[in-house]
């Protein structure tokens, strides 16, 4: 290699140190720059192999250098590297870590989101003189280096639909999948599928497939990540970052930052290691299983061990998972031990029918321990105990009643019916006769009599009373203030200046003259929407906190506990609705705006557990929310499969799952747990989506228009089933049960 | 209870808010009058002027503008609000608003309760029943079952054949509905399913409420009204006798108001009319007890040809045709009563001072309602300039009118076409009818439309109907 170019490529390093330091002050780093570009003057008499010698010198010195910055990383440094357009992509990984592949579904520019990279791929191994391919399914996205038309590795709602896509032909065709999750969020635009809905999707049906699969986080951003991160070994290279939501824009929440103005850098510093991003960090809190180390300062496309070491931790993940379910229980836990000691074993990767009930078991057990240390219990142990105890007694007691009891009352029924009908053929011949002989007697019925008492006289009704006021016994704070309220729509649509206490009671807060619906507080709903006196909240003492120990996140939380008289934003309870038993979850935008941490999904998770044991449908009535609780970092992230999960179990069992959104709801609860619901509406004038207005512009540079998020656009786009007045949700409701659930109501 | 110190704001325009400012020029009380940009030119704008300085006259927007007028009234320090008829005069949630306002006022007419309670007709219905009080046979509540709309269907056909209807016919109609919206009639049972089908469709699509009513479709009926008096006590309420508003437009629309009701004195009828017309007012009593109506109403019934009454609905406020049936009564005696200002008396809170026994009936008062409208081609609305308008004076005539007298005037296309109401007393039904005519005949009233057509007015039509009122 000639001087020139070695010295070249020093400079390159020292560059590349340079720009991951984000160009902070390092004088070792300037003065060897220097030194590099006064070589060739200071060497020009030497000879070649003293130069050489020499160069290898600055070489050390610069690995050297190199090793004792890579300990000084912050959170902050890693994510520059994670950016770096010299970073390891995904083409480099396919070249070097498998032995050959086939890029599928479309190929460079030529494809629906080139930043969405899918091959076919497989692994040589040897066994002897016996060559064994083993071929898996390689997902993920690819920025290639900077490639503009990668988009940086931001896929869009069909990338993530054609990632699933293939996603599902591995698991019919029983081959395991690698995901590469190296994205910073998903493209934020609602265009079918729709970036939230797809999301929520991708995780609602990864969360089922029934073979293994294999994360590799090299950037984690959000719900892009989420989107094919759900598996059974998550793995994360050592200079990656796993975060819900960008350091900038976290920042720009903190710091109430609008606009094009940019946070201080300070502030983003110091949000990127509150949020808790690194492999690390993930590593302790749980969130991924283990770590492939890198080279100092991250790695690049000619790091060759690295690439050796990746291959290795991959086929070792993929082989535990395969093992892990294989074979007998007893016989599984001594070829785990086995497996372990030698490490050059082959295992195949296929699995049995069983094998694959286990693997998806095993998932579903994985996600439902994580994050389980983020949320406070304030519930005391009798509490905790006499929920345990209570547990056992519903879920033995469901078992029994719908396992045993039903069946057998269903068959005794059918038996009863058939002999009535029996019996009933006979009475309605004596009857007959009876009342043609009356007839020819001459005897006038009293039915005339009473028919026309019937139709002149008071008839009952069933209800007694009904309750024509909404107000009767919720009154919204809204109401209490004389005063004129202006519909937003009034210049278009000419609606005249509503009296607040007519608005916010009789007219439960929409226009009557336009239809436009005003946000109202949460009680109101718990007040009209339920049976009277029907709601019994539980869980009550889940509670948020600070799991990260976010500066000064714990009073804030405490004032939002103060404010609202909660807990957390997620209030979990058993209602019932015109005699429905449901249970139901609610998102409530006036704690710290609704946003999910451990505890929301904690609480939002059993309650779909107590649906399932006591086999009542599921309503989750999101008031509203902003997201996922930044603050909370992946603690509140990882919500998105774990609540997904536990949606989809419950779906599986034949439960009834409805969504319904009021107000503003977005980002990952919408891109899961939520949006993964088949059924799905939408209280009028509400707004739902991916990302606000604001990360929109910021992240695509387009303007959108102002009912971009609109419930009826979502409507028009797919993403939900209805738009409801606030007026008509309990009727509405109702008739989605009734025929939704249909007669055995929720039951399959 | 004194009522004075009281100032009233008219929340109404034309000739009601003319008749409710003389009304409290009469009681003493202070008024603050309104009017539209298009409404600078009527006569009650004069009218207001004449009677309480130009301090008493307030510009607004919109006569349907409830902020726009509350407004009015804290500047004016109004105390009570008069609604007249149409725009507020029902609107319970407006009444509601003016006596729970931070700064209350008195809303004249029945309290909130009241007119939401009897504005729901369903729910009137569901009273009357209550109290024995005759009904249009049918539901007295929205149906939301397919087989119990159609047995209580069949039943209706039963009914009415076994009643010897001939040709019995059941409406359908949404529950929500109103105004002439989501009605249809059936006249066989094979028809019915169809017909309840699409009306609750409808009903759904529009109202968002699967609810419907099955009635009777009765035919050939005259339009009987109860006026009631009734203090804020609630508990002595009294009737100012009966009016007939039979002769209606095609829009059915009323034309002509008789008091009373019925004229046995002089005319057959195939039933007892004198106790029909008691029996409506007694029935309209005992639901005004009941409910303990608070202000002057209206009971509104339909009468069959064999007699038999129905009550339609209940009207919480003061009539147009209120008039006539003040021109017949006397109270102790004396015969100057204005039922507009029993109202706003009673409305302030002053006890109504005397009972049933006092009242006393004597003559008969029609009132023709003139109307700039083509009778001949589909009573549609005339708009043009009224260039005049004339009558000779008498002492069994009074004329209540927005039109201005001493100049040209334009009708604005905003608002409701009646120009004028000439009421006309006489002692007995030929006598009334008599003056009625004379009066049409010398009446005088032209005026141009913007092609230069000549003005279109319903007094051929009014002199056509004067020859059968009160004949069934």
């Amino acid at each position: 290699m000639s001087i020139e170019k070695k010295l070249t490529e020093l400079m390159q390093r020292v560059n590349y140190a340079r720009e991951i330091l984000g160009n902070k002050d390092r004088p070792e780093l300037d003065a060897f720059a220097k030194e590099i570009a006064e070589f060739p003057d200071k060497n020009i008499v030497v000879a070649d192999d003293r130069a050489m010698r020499a160069l290898q010198f600055l070489e050390k010195r610069i690995a050297t250098m190199e090793t004792a910055i890579d300990a000084q990383l912050t959170a902050m440094d890693k994510v520059r590297i994670v950016r770096h357009p010299q970073r390891v992509c995904l083409k480099d990984i396919l070249e070097n870590v498998y032995d050959n592949y086939t890029e599928i579904g479309g190929k460079d520019e030529h494809s629906i989101d080139p930043g969405m990279l899918i091959a076919r791929a497989y692994i040589t191994r040897r066994k002897g003189r016996k060559i064994i391919n083993q071929p898996v399914m390689v997902v993920g996205q690819e920025k290639g280096h900077g490639q503009e038309f990668r988009n940086g590795g931001s896929i869009k709602p069909w990338g993530n639909s054609k990632a699933l896509k293939y996603m599902k032909v591995a698991a019919r065709e029983q081959i395991p999948i690698h995901t590469y999750v190296n994205t910073p969020g998903s493209y934020p635009v609602e265009d079918f599928p729709g970036a939230a809905q797809q999301i929520a999707e991708n995780i609602y049906e990864m969360a089922g497939l029934s073979v293994p699969v294999i994360a590799i986080f090299s950037e984690g951003g959000s719900g892009g990540a989420e989107a094919i991160g759900m598996a059974d070994k998550r793995l994360m290279l050592s200079h990656g970052y796993y975060s819900v939501i960008s350091p900038e824009g976290a920042a720009a929440i903190e710091g109430r930052i609008k606009g094009s103005e940019r946070a201080p850098t300070e502030l983003i510093e110091s949000c990127a290691i509150a949020q808790q991003i690194t492999a690390q960090d993930n590593l302790r809190n749980g969130y991924i299983d283990a770590i492939i180390q890198e080279p100092p300062l991250g790695a690049r496309p000619d790091h060759f061990d690295f690439y050796k070491q990746l291959r290795e931790q991959v086929v070792r993940a993929t082989d535990e998972v395969t093992l892990s379910v294989r074979g007998l229980r007893l016989v599984r836990a001594f070829a785990m031990r086995h497996f372990h000691k030698n490490a050059d074993i082959i295992v195949r990767w296929n699995l049995t029918e069983n094998a694959r009930e286990r693997l998806v078991a095993r998932r579903f057990r994985k996600y439902r321990k994580l994050a389980t240390q983020a949320y406070i219990d304030e519930r005391s142990l009798l509490d905790k105990l006499s929920a345990t105890s209570s547990d056992i007694v519903s879920s033995t007691t469901s078992a029994v009643n719908y396992g045993l009891v039903k069946p057998f009352r269903q068959k005794v029924g059918r038996i009863v019916e058939e002999a009535m009908d029996e019996i009933h053929v006979v009475t309605g011949k004596l009857d007959a006769m009876y009342r043609s002989g009356l007839k020819k007697l001459g005897v006038k019925s009293n039915g005339d009599r009473q028919k026309e008492m019937e139709l002149t006289g008071l008839s009952r009704t069933d209800s007694g009373e009904t309750c024509t006021d909404n107000a009767c016994d919720y009154v919204s704070p809204q109401a209490r203030a004389d005063r004129e309220i202006s519909c937003p729509h009034a210049e278009k649509r000419g609606c005249l200046d509503i009296w607040a206490r007519d608005l916010f009671t009789d007219f439960a807060g929409v226009c009557p003259n336009c239809g436009y619906n005003f946000p109202m507080e949460y009680q109101w709903y718990l007040h009209n929407v339920f049976d009277k006196g029907s709601i019994r909240e539980f869980n009550r003492d889940i509670v948020a906190g600070n799991p990260t120990g976010f500066p000064g996140f714990d009073k804030r939380i405490e004032q939002a506990r103060e404010k609202t008289g909660l807990k957390s934003s997620c209030m979990t309870f058993n209602a019932s609705l015109e005699g429905t038993r449901l249970t139901c979850t609610t998102l409530i935008a006036n704690f710290r705006g609704g946003s999910v941490g451990a505890a929301e999904g904690e609480k939002f998770i059993r309650a779909l557990e107590l649906a399932q044991s006591k086999h009542q449908p599921f309503l989750a009535y999101v008031h509203g929310t902003a997201g996922i609780r930044i603050q909370e970092g992946v603690n509140g992230l990882i919500q998105m499969p774990r609540c997904t999960m536990a949606v989809r179990k419950y779906i599986e069992e034949g439960g009834l799952y409805i969504v319904l959104y009021d107000t503003n709801s977005y980002a990952g609860p919408v891109a899961s747990f939520l949006g993964c619901s088949p059924y799905q509406y939408a209280v009028r004038s509400s707004r739902l989506g991916f990302a606000g207005p604001g990360v929109i512009k910021e992240t695509t540079g387009v303007e959108i228009p102002p009912d971009y998020h609109n419930c009826f656009k979502a409507l028009s786009r797919g993403h939900i089933q209805g738009v409801w007045s606030r007026k008509d949700i309990r009727k509405n409701l109702q008739q989605a049960f009734q025929t939704i659930g249909g007669r055995n109501l929720y039951y399959r | 209870m004194s009522i004075h110190g009281n100032t009233v704001l008219i929340a109404n325009r034309g000739e009601i808010a003319v008749r409710i400012m003389q009304a409290c020029t009469d009681l003493g009380l202070d008024f603050v009058a309104l009017y539209t940009e298009e409404d600078r030119l009527s006569g009650h704008v004069d009218a207001a002027r004449k009677l309480g300085g130009d301090k008493a006259v307030y510009r607004i927007n919109n006569y349907l503008d409830a902020g726009d007028i509350l407004s009015v009234a804290d500047q004016a320090g109004a105390t009570a609000i008069h609604p007249g008829y149409g725009f507020f005069s029902e609107n319970y949630r407006f009444a509601r608003r003016v006596s729970e306002r931070d700064r209350p006022m008195t809303f004249i007419g029945p309290s909130w309760r009241v007119i939401r309670d009897l504005g729901d007709k369903i729910n009137t219905k569901r009273l009357a029943r209550g109290l024995g009080v005759p009904t249009v046979p049918g539901s007295d509540r929205a149906i939301y079952d397919e087989m119990e709309a159609e047995t209580i269907a069949e039943n209706l056909f039963e009914f009415q054949a076994n009643m010897g209807i001939k040709r019995p016919v059941v409406l359908v109609k949404a529950s929500a509905g109103g105004g002439g919206m989501g009605i249809d009639e059936v006249e066989d049972m094979a028809r019915f399913r169809q017909t309840y089908r699409r009306i609750r469709n409808y009903s759904l699509r529009t109202f968002n409420d699967e609810g419907v009513l099955i009635e009777q479709r009765v035919f050939n009926f005259n339009h009987l009204e109860v006026q009631i008096v009734s203090d804020r006590s609630g508990k002595n309420p009294v009737h100012f006798g009966t009016r007939n508003c039979s002769v209606q437009s095609p829009g059915l629309q009323k034309r002509i108001e008789v008091a009373p009701g019925f004229w046995p004195q002089a005319l057959r009828y195939e039933f007892d009319a004198t106790r029909v017309i008691d029996d409506i007012t007694g029935y309209s009593l005992s639901i005004a007890r009941e409910i303990d109506y608070d202000n002057v109403g209206t009971w509104e019934w339909i009468v069959t040809p064999d007699g038999k009454p129905f009550l339609m609905e209940v009207n919480t406020r003061i009539q147009v045709e209120n008039g006539v049936s003040a021109d017949i009564a006397s109270v102790r005696g004396d015969g100057n009563v204005n039922l507009i200002r029993e109202q706003i008396r009673i409305g302030l809170g002053e006890p109504l001072g005397y009972t049933q026994k006092d009242v006393s009936f004597d003559g008969v008062s029609i009132e023709y309602r003139l109307i700039a409208e083509d009778t001949e081609n589909g009573f549609a609305p005339w708009v043009g300039r009224i260039d005049e308008l004339k009558w000779t004076q008498h002492d069994w005539l009074s004329v209540h009118t927005h039109v201005p007298l001493d100049r040209p005037y334009q009708i604005p296309t905003e608002y409701d076409p009646n120009l004028a109401l000439a009421i006309i007393r006489g002692a007995d039904l030929e006598e009334a009818k008599r003056r009625g005519l004379e009066f049409l005949a010398d009446l005088r009233l032209s005026g141009v439309d913007s092609g230069g057509g000549a003005m279109k007015s319903n007094i051929p039509f009014l002199q056509d109907r004067t020859e059968n009122l009160l004949e069934f």
